[in-house]
């Protein structure tokens, strides 16, 4: 904060030098010289136009009349400025000092001078020093990008960026992570099923086309991969063919460990699409995926229990109101505002953050 | 530290403007040489105040700074690095800043050039300079701070508008500005005269140099902007009589008519009052047009940053700076001396027809701009005014412009000739007459409105090449003494010859391209064909393609003539922008010398068979590049103009001159 006070003193040193100096360097005047000039001027180019051949001798009369008409008329109203005293000098410096003192007195009240610069570079290098359980989903995908940039040719960096990227709501990012990854490694079969995945949730649930080939390319390098297996059969059965959709569940369900979860999972869902003919609803099965949301939900309550030991963290307290009222938690919301309000009522820049804060509207998470 | 700088740069700027202000006027009236030259001082340190700030948010949006709300909401850091720095000006608040540091910096340049300047009119006119510097800048300190920091910023920015990630959108605005700007200066010269109550020849000769550069850059940004709505906006027009380039327009065609006036007053001393009008009028207009692009009032497709509550403050300054100058004019311009006599035929009153049909021009679409408002407030319909308004109001007004236009500079001042000029110029009348009935004879379909906007852009450029001729006495006398007289003539007069030939170039590509433009739009599926005119366009792939900061599908668009020999290969994008989920299309244009073949990509939908198809539209646009030539050979003949020694700004500096 001190170099920006010495910073804003020199410039206003420097901007009051140059106020000084064009008063140091007036001088008495005779304003004839501006006043007749334009006139002499046109007097000479008549005279050269003439000398030139480019002005007829009618003209060339008409024109010296006319010039002469204003030289003439021009004489009678010039003025003569004087020499200054003291007193304008004096008015000058007083002026300045105001000028800038005024502006530091403003900048106090509207400016922010402990405020440091925060340039994306610095932000990202201090992100990639911290714990990462302590960052949100889009500062982790922000540091996931340098790395990602530090190792271009491996698709590794770029599927946890995607999975940053959609974390943080960011589904188009996530996909062009995920384009990035197949174009390194096409014969990764996981990879094409994941960003066939990310289509089917940019699409709210539907299996389109750009899913249905991104499945097929895995398919292609990896015939047994159940994400692109069970995703084909989700779409068989939209498009109206339930008996192949389900058939293809069924070698899903079979090609599963026993003990593997996922066989129940979809052993209800065999169950309901049987029970309805058709898919339950129109909802995503990928719409809300509760292990990212359960990591989010994690990350805001260390936050808030954080903020519960070290409670004079302004930045901390906007964060957790925004991301209560993300999480469209707007008990939680109204309590964090209730507490920040309270704990920072002297300090309107900040009451007005957690108001912003308060304002955002909730948003529906996917996930793919 | 570089932010807050920047915020204190611009708060410095805005108490150095006041000080600006009442050092120079009170200079002026008591005639205090420390004084005004302390005030002329304050207008350089203001300018370097503003550019401080301007720079140090260039650096915010150069860093990804996010913690700067303007760059948060404006800037992403996957934008290429031309567009983070053109996001600058994209904002509301960058864009304002922009008009100061323009504003300010001309202010610096009259303290700077203006040694030929009366003492007293300088001071006066670095004073309202200031004051138009406090009133903008003071706006943007306290309801347009670009400079406003975010206390939590955001992880990442929202990023620009897609469509403004151009090259020649981001440099459209600082020469729109340079223009529109441009015009205080002719403003705060007119307002110091009218306090001085002296509005003579010398007076035109010192204003007209900042109108002809004013002018010549606005011809400059309005160039860009039709260039940029032409290829980018995707309709295969260049003009659409939208309220943002009717803003843009006025102030052009007032700064042209005041060139003109501007002229009568140097050399005949004659209409004085007028060409003071004019003067505030330009500026007027100007910030007419900063309002209606920012306080959505009007719906366009060009407005940006739109904001209704700032609009207001917007409106009231507008009315200030106005009122006070039409107030002081009301006042005043009884007492100006009315100058030189003329006869109805002479060149005096070619300029003064010229004038009141640019200015009925103006009029007529300020009504066309304004009147949705006026409909709205008064029986609360919602209306657009479009083409056919302006078709049937403004274009003969202009057409009427156009046709005396090359008899004005052939007659004599006070009295001209008109039989004589008749006689010079039949021969132009003729030759652009055959041209337009050949041109009716030869080119299909037939359109006779449109061979007859031929044949008066013909007339305008034949009219400017006859002018010439006729000074240089070419082939009356032998070449080396037309080349001893082309040598010796001022650089004004090429830089009217080019102005007026710049508009029949600029006529000539509207009738032919307005008139004639092919068009077609059909769904392609892979390798499927269809007809453009002469030419076959065919569909030979579609890919996707990552850009820095968006998806795009590339279509191939194979172009063959009738012969079947390929003519180049369109390659049209369809981009999307993950952030803020916009899309754009990229047009592929395929120059033909004076044509354009215009490719558009449309959506992809399900073709015949299910296959997939895209809608693919294409324009010929026959002589769509002198639409933009012709304008760019405009602002060269004002720049050509404006290095003539008569008119340099500077001129009468002289080594070891007083400066007070």
């Amino acid at each position: 904060m001190i170099a920006f006070w010495i910073a804003a003193a020199g410039l206003s040193v420097a901007t009051a030098g140059l106020v000084l100096r064009g008063a140091a360097r007036a001088r008495p005047v005779d304003d004839a010289q501006a006043r007749l000039e334009p006139h002499r001027r046109r007097l000479a180019e008549v005279e050269r136009l003439a000398i030139d051949g480019l002005l007829a001798e009618t003209e060339l009369k008409a024109a010296r009349a006319e010039a002469g008409r204003g030289l003439l008329a021009a004489a009678d109203q010039t003025e003569t400025w004087e020499r200054d005293g003291a007193g304008p000098r004096k008015a000058v410096v007083i002026a300045v000092g105001a000028a800038c003192v005024a502006a530091v007195g403003l900048y106090v009240t509207v400016g922010k001078p402990e405020m440091a610069d925060q340039p994306y570079a610095k932000r990202v290098a201090a992100w990639k020093a911290a714990d990462p359980a302590t960052l949100e989903p889009a500062k982790i995908a922000a540091v996931l990008e340098g790395v990602a940039a530090d190792r271009p040719t491996d698709p590794e960096p770029l599927v946890f960026l995607a999975k940053a990227r959609a974390a943080a709501g960011d589904l188009p990012g996530a996909e062009a992570a995920l384009r990035r990854a197949v174009r390194l490694a096409p014969k990764r079969g996981d990879l094409w099923s994941l960003l066939g995945e990310t289509f089917v949730v940019e699409a709210k649930g539907q299996v389109g086309a750009d899913a249905k080939l991104a499945f097929g390319e895995a398919l292609k390098v990896a015939p047994n991969d159940i994400r692109a297996h069970y995703y084909l059969g989700r779409g068989r059965i939209a498009d109206g063919d339930v008996a192949g959709g389900l058939a293809d569940w069924r070698a899903v369900v079979s090609s599963l460990p026993a003990n593997d979860p996922g066989r129940t999972a979809l052993g209800q869902e065999i169950a309901q699409v049987e029970a309805l003919g058709r898919l339950p609803s129109d909802q995503p099965a990928a719409d809300a995926n509760p292990q990212v949301q359960g990591m989010i939900v994690g990350m805001v309550e260390g936050l808030a229990a954080r903020l519960a030991q070290s409670p004079d963290d302004p930045e901390g307290w906007v964060r957790l109101v925004r991301a209560y009222a993300v999480l469209g938690e707007s008990a939680k919301r109204d309590a964090a505002l209730a507490s920040a309000t309270a704990r920072f009522k002297d300090q309107p820049k900040v009451l007005s953050a957690l108001r912003q804060a308060a304002d955002t509207p909730a948003q529906k998470t996917v996930q793919p | 530290m570089i932010v807050e700088l920047g915020a204190f740069a611009l708060i410095l700027s805005l108490m150095l403007s006041v000080a600006q202000t009442g050092l120079s006027a009170v200079g002026g009236a008591r005639r205090s040489p420390v004084l005004a030259g302390a005030g002329r001082g304050a207008a350089v340190a203001t300018f370097v105040a503003v550019a401080l700030a301007f720079a140090a948010l260039i650096h915010a949006f150069v860093v990804s700074d996010f913690s700067v709300a303007n760059v948060a909401n404006n800037s992403h850091t996957a934008k290429p690095m031309l567009y983070k720095v053109a996001g600058a000006w994209g904002s509301h608040e960058g864009s304002m800043l922009l008009w100061c540091l323009v504003l300010t910096g001309y202010g610096a340049a009259m303290a700077f050039f203006g040694d030929s300047l009366p003492p007293r009119l300088r001071a006066y006119a670095i004073a309202i300079q200031g004051a138009l510097g406090v009133l903008f800048l003071a706006y943007t300190v306290f309801a347009s701070n670009p400079m406003e920091r975010l206390l939590d910023p955001p992880v990442e920015g929202r990023s620009l508008n897609p469509l403004l990630q151009d090259p020649a959108l981001a440099f459209h605005p600082p020469f729109l500005y340079a223009g529109y700007v441009g015009f205080s200066v002719v403003y705060s010269l007119s307002l110091a005269a009218l306090i001085e109550g002296r509005i003579d020849a010398a007076w035109a000769r010192w204003v007209r140099p900042w109108t002809l550069a004013a002018w010549s850059l606005l011809t400059v940004g309005i160039t860009l902007g039709a260039f940029w709505a032409y290829y980018e906006l995707g309709w295969g027009g260049w003009w659409f009589w939208d309220p943002v380039e009717n803003a843009s327009f006025m102030p052009w065609l007032i700064g042209a008519a005041l060139l003109h006036s501007a002229i009568v007053t140097e050399k005949r001393g004659a209409l004085p009052g007028w060409t003071a009008f004019l003067a505030l009028a330009a500026f007027t207009f100007s910030m007419l047009g900063a309002f209606l692009v920012r306080s959505g009032v009007l719906t366009s497709v060009h407005a940006f940053a739109v904001d209704p509550t700032r609009g207001v403050l917007l409106l009231i300054m507008m009315g200030v700076a106005a009122g006070a100058g039409f107030l002081l004019f009301g006042l005043r311009a009884g007492s100006l001396n009315p100058g030189g006599q003329f006869r109805p035929v002479s060149r005096e009153s070619a300029i003064v027809l010229n004038n009141i049909l640019l200015s009925t021009a103006t009029a007529v679409v300020l009504l066309g701009t304004l009147y949705p408002l006026i409909r709205e407030a008064m029986d609360g319909e919602a209306v657009s005014v479009g083409a056919p308004f302006f078709n049937l109001t403004f274009v003969p007004l202009m057409i009427l412009a156009f046709c005396v236009l090359p008899a004005g500079p052939l007659l004599a001042w006070k009295r001209g000739d008109a039989k004589g000029v008749a006689r010079k110029l039949w021969t132009v009348l003729a030759a652009a007459a055959a041209l337009g009935l050949i041109a009716y004879g030869i080119v299909q379909p037939r359109k006779a409105l449109a061979s007859g906007g031929l044949v008066v852009g013909f007339w305008l450029l034949g009219g400017a090449l006859l002018e010439m001729g006729e000074r240089l006495k070419l082939l009356r006398v032998p070449f080396a003494e037309s080349a001893r007289r082309a040598r010796g003539l001022p650089r004004g007069a090429w830089g009217t010859t080019l102005a007026h030939a710049g508009l029949g170039v600029f006529v000539l590509g509207a009738s032919f391209e307005t008139a004639w433009r092919v068009e077609a739009a059909q769904a392609l599926s892979l390798n499927d064909s269809h007809a453009l005119g002469a030419y076959t366009l065919t569909l030979t792939d579609v890919g996707t393609v990552e850009g820095p900061n968006y998806l795009a599908e590339r279509g191939i668009v194979k172009i063959t003539d009738k012969a079947g020999r390929e003519i180049c290969h369109a390659e049209p994008e369809r981009r999307f922008y993950p952030t803020g989920s916009q899309t754009t299309s990229e047009v592929a244009i395929c120059p033909r010398v004076l044509d354009d073949i215009y490719v558009v990509l449309g959506e992809r939908r399900a073709g015949e068979g299910g296959k997939p198809a895209w809608l693919v539209r294409a324009y010929v646009n026959p002589w769509v590049r002198l639409i933009f030539l012709g304008p760019l050979i405009m602002a060269l003949g004002g720049a050509v103009s404006l290095s003539d020694r008569r008119v340099r700004l500077g001129v009468g500096r002289r080594a070891g001159e007083v400066v007070s």
